[in-house]
């Protein structure tokens, strides 16, 4: 439901309604309130791709890009896009959220910004903090939903990431796999279940996060508590590696995966499926300007290719799931509907204020 | 005292180098001691105090700084911190001994005796230097976890449910770490044994004394010194290992100190307190470490070897045994080479990793390479990696020979040198990433960003490695060549550049390549450091490898390593024809 569903449900916000009842319906009026604010955000520090934004950037010649993305799978292909459209070279870094916060911040403190734009699941509000940000999101993102974008107008979404439990197909059959929260704790799972233990979305703190919000405070705790005594095998590697792990067999069930890329590996014939356990996790990946950035214009004129209809179909072409309402994924079972797939969702402000609760809980329940 | 001077001394000046210290302002040795300690305190000084001060103050988010113990207090109340810190030492004295005995073994087979099959020696050490660390990880979890070809067969065979291997145990961890150091160790014990005094073990001989014997008592007991400083750095660099324990360690709920401090990384942003709290006391054991050493080394003169009458080690007749040792050699070359290549092969072809079977082979794909060998991106890589690894290499080396000459000779102020050379030791990488980004964004010149401050922070922490390796090649040149040529008139750096240097080029060759591998393969700094236009090949594998793309980094690995392969030989090769051995006969 989540954008797909803008149009019919209002903005039924995906954030408010983490405890499950995502589907419930909201008047229109909420639809007229949302597009008055986006309308009034746009005026205030939008600013269109046009013919002047276009011929600044063509000056500055290129764009440095400090990218949490995954490097040949969507970085490639969406520079090679720009380059092409724009003639403006693409100079990208890829780090993790972590990193990308520690660089820009260190550059930031000495007055030596070296990034025009940088993105992640987590990054936005502590470099917000330290008035690191510039205010601006392109028009065109008004056509998304207003989850997307920060209400302050320092980010805008560039794509959404779903968050699922995955299994090995030829070590345990469908029938077997477990369905539910409650299937994981079934004795037979002891030591058989593997996750990224690092404080990521992507990994132990993110799957603790989702059980606390859909399950609440209490029995949340209580069914962690219990998940604990399952001895769940803690890696250190992303999440995409986590999933190669359940591949290869080390494993028969991963938590927290990214469930586009069970798909990918599965059309390659690996033997694994995501399962559609309720609920799945829902985050955004989202793009800023950095304040002070060497090319401002080229790093807003990335920031509106990427949101723009033809990067949201780069996005898609490499099976991740588009922001935009109009291009559905490839795989249409990917984005939670809200009734086959439910999902809680977390905004970028809200996992880097609960990562340390997230990750004592971890401490407590889940460390060898 | 006095004679330890003279070779530093001009022979006109007969005064006592007591008397003359003092005396001139424009000495020589003052002034190259002096540029030498600027250099080396400029490289290691500001790390250090980033550790310190990042220790002792807790940084608020906007950059301010309150002190606070708060770090060592917190270090001291976590339950876990001493399991850990026991693990850690257990794990790594553990690889420390296994990477002797097994690099040991080989380079005393190799150099000493007349096993068949040596040249494997030096090709099983170039591949296994030319492999990036988290590769070869990669390629031994392969081998030995759930889904290895061991593993899987034995349980289809048997029926069993649990596998035949644990994978992720402590023992696993030592026996991985311990072959990682293992070329190394045997890099500089070759080194050593190569430029032995045969007199002495012939005496032994004469006196009746068997090959074991000899062995025993005055092969071992000669190598001593630098067996003790390979075992101390070995254990100091495992205690600061992190790929091991975090991809075998972590799995298998053993819990080090490198994965608890990575922990504390993790928050956003990184909580470098405890960290460098952790650091911090890491720089304490290691300096306790390196007292003792310089105690146990300080009559360095006892193990003098190479001498002015004679430095041609002669082999050993193993007799029937020789045939055993050859396949030490080829066990050694099967172990560190041919199956981590082979199922690292394997892999490059498969779209995802498993175990060999009919099924596997249908889906055996050229894609990996394809993608590997159509991205232009590389080129640039390829071109940044050598860069960095060769001036890198040719900067530690030639700053570590002037101290290892200086304190060899036991010039005043040359231990403070060696002190300041060895301190990255127990610098983690991420420490002198952070520290290095930090002074270059303070001290503004223009190489943020750019190859060069890579470059600085490969210099610091390789440097432990170029001084060990010109020390242990300083410590066999007996004083007596210097001082013959002091004697015949020569000026101090001419003995230096005609005696010492040749003289020692096998042990700065050695040191040389072995740094340029490290720097063309170590992941932790230019991750951190690394800008949009200066990244290097380890950044593409490590991108690889967080990507989960193994297969690929398969390929990539696979032909990288290559690649470094065919380079060092052709160094070897280039070295040979001008009279430079870095292999022993």
């Amino acid at each position: 439901m989540f954008f797909k569903g803008m149009k019919r449900r209002a903005a039924a916000s995906p954030i408010d309604n983490g405890r499950g009842n995502a589907d419930r319906r909201r008047p229109l009026a909420c639809m007229a309130l949302a597009a008055l604010c986006l309308l009034g955000m746009a005026s205030q520090s939008s600013r269109a791709a046009d013919a002047a934004l276009i011929e600044a950037a063509k000056k500055e010649g290129q764009v440095v890009w400090y990218t949490t993305q995954i490097i040949d799978q969507f970085v490639r292909p969406l520079a090679g896009a720009f380059e092409k459209k724009y003639g403006i070279k693409v100079r990208y870094v890829r780090a993790n959220s972590q990193e990308v916060v520690l660089r820009v911040l260190n550059e930031g403190r000495a007055g030596q910004v070296q990034t025009d734009v940088f993105d992640g699941t987590a990054s936005a509000a502590p470099l917000q903090k330290l008035n690191l940000i510039e205010k601006w999101v392109p028009d065109s993102v008004s056509r998304f939903d207003k989850q997307a974008i920060d209400p302050n107008g320092l980010w805008a979404a560039t794509n959404l990431y779903v968050l699922t439990p995955a299994f090995n197909t030829q070590m345990i059959t469908k029938e077997q796999a477990p369905k539910t929260l409650q299937d994981l704790l079934d004795p037979k799972w002891k030591g058989k279940i593997t996750w990224n233990a690092s404080a990521t979305m992507s990994g132990a703190a993110g799957f603790i996060g989702m059980v606390l919000k859909s399950m609440g405070e209490q029995q949340g705790r209580e069914y962690l508590r219990k998940l604990g005594q399952q001895n769940i095998i803690p890696r250190r590697v992303s999440a995409r590696e986590v999933l190669n792990q359940v591949i290869r067999g080390e494993a028969p069930i991963a938590l927290n995966i990214f469930n586009n890329h069970a798909v990918i590996s599965a059309a390659d014939g690996a033997p694994v499926e995501w399962i559609p356990m309720q609920p799945a996790t829902g985050v955004l990946s989202v793009a800023s300007l950095t304040k002070g950035a060497p090319h401002p214009n080229a790093g807003k004129l990335l920031i509106d290719f990427l949101v723009s209809p033809e990067g949201q179909q780069i996005f898609r072409d490499a099976d991740y799931i588009p922001v935009d309402p109009q291009i559905p994924p490839r795989v249409p079972e990917l984005k939670p509907d809200g009734k086959r797939l439910k999902a809680v969702y977390f905004s970028p402000d809200e996992i880097p204020a609960m990562l340390p609760k997230w990750m004592n809980i971890y401490k407590e329940y889940f460390q060898p | 005292m006095t004679s330890d001077n003279n070779v530093l001394r001009t022979p006109m000046q007969g005064t006592s180098s007591w008397a003359r210290r003092g005396s001139g302002v424009l000495n020589v040795r003052m002034l190259l001691i002096a540029a030498l300690g600027l250099a080396l305190a400029a490289l290691v000084l500001p790390p250090i105090a980033f550790l310190v001060q990042g220790s002792l103050y807790e940084h608020a988010l906007d950059g301010s700084a309150t002190f606070s113990l708060s770090a060592y207090s917190e270090l001291l109340s976590e339950g876990g911190v001493l399991r850990s810190f026991a693990n850690s030492f257990l794990f790594a004295i553990s690889s420390a001994v296994v990477a002797v005995i097994f690099g040991g073994v080989v380079a005393w087979i190799n150099e000493r005796t007349n096993a068949p099959f040596k040249p494997l020696a030096y090709i099983t050490t170039f591949t296994s230097l030319g492999t990036p660390y988290i590769l070869y990880i990669s390629a031994w979890v392969m081998l030995i976890g759930r889904s290895s070809p061991i593993n899987v067969y034995y349980m289809q065979l048997t029926g069993a449910t649990t596998p035949l291997i644990n994978a992720y145990s402590m023992a696993s961890m030592i026996f991985i770490e311990g072959l990682l150091w293992s070329p190394m160790v045997f890099l500089l014990l070759s080194a050593t044994l190569r430029n032995f005094n045969p007199e002495l073990e012939e005496a032994a001989k004469m006196c009746g004394a068997d090959g074991m014997k000899i062995f025993r008592r005055i092969t071992l007991k000669l190598s001593m010194p630098a067996v003790m400083a390979l075992i101390m750095l070995v254990f100091i660099r495992s205690l600061e290992a992190f790929e091991v324990p975090a991809v075998v360690g972590t799995p298998g709920g053993i819990r080090m100190l490198t994965t608890d401090i990575y922990e504390t990384l993790q928050e956003i942003p990184p909580d470098l307190g405890s960290a460098s709290a952790l650091s911090a006391c890491l720089l304490l054991v290691v300096a306790l470490l390196l007292y003792f050493y310089g105690r146990m080394t300080r009559n360095a003169e006892q193990f003098a070897t190479v001498t002015g009458k004679n430095f041609k080690p002669n082999t050993i007749d193993l007799g029937r045994w020789r045939w055993l040792a050859g396949a030490v050699l080829i066990g050694n070359f099967m172990i560190l080479s041919v199956l981590p290549a082979a199922v690292l092969a394997w892999a490059s072809f498969l779209p995802f990793y498993q175990a060999p079977s009919p099924a596997a082979f249908a889906v055996i794909t050229l894609k990996n390479y394809i993608n590997v060998l159509h991205s232009s991106h590389y080129v640039q890589l390829i071109a940044n990696t050598l860069v960095i690894a060769s001036v890198s290499a040719t900067a530690v080396m030639l700053l570590t020979s002037f101290v290892a000459w200086l304190r060899a000779r036991r010039a005043s102020g040359s231990a403070l040198l060696d002190s300041l050379a060895t301190m990255p030791l127990a610098f983690p990488g991420i420490i002198v990433g952070v520290a290095v980004m930090q002074l270059f964004l303070s001290v503004q010149v223009g190489i943020y960003g750019t190859i060069w401050i890579i470059v600085w922070a490969f210099v610091i922490s390789a440097l432990p490695y170029g001084i060990r390796y010109s020390y242990a090649g300083m410590l066999q040149l007996h004083k007596e060549l210097e001082e013959a040529a002091v004697m015949s008139g020569a000026r101090p750096f001419v003995g230096f550049r005609r005696i010492v240097l040749p003289l020692l080029s096998p042990s700065l060759f050695a040191g040389w390549v072995f740094i340029f591998l490290l720097a063309a393969r170590v992941l932790s700094l230019p991750v951190l450091l690394s800008g949009p236009s200066s990244q290097t090949m380890a950044v593409a594998m490590f991108d690889l490898m967080s990507n989960g793309q193994t297969p690929e980094l398969a390929a990539l690995g696979l032909l990288w390593s290559l690649s470094m392969t065919a380079l060092v030989v052709v160094f070897h090769l280039i070295a040979r024809s001008k009279g430079v051995r870095i292999q022993g006969n």
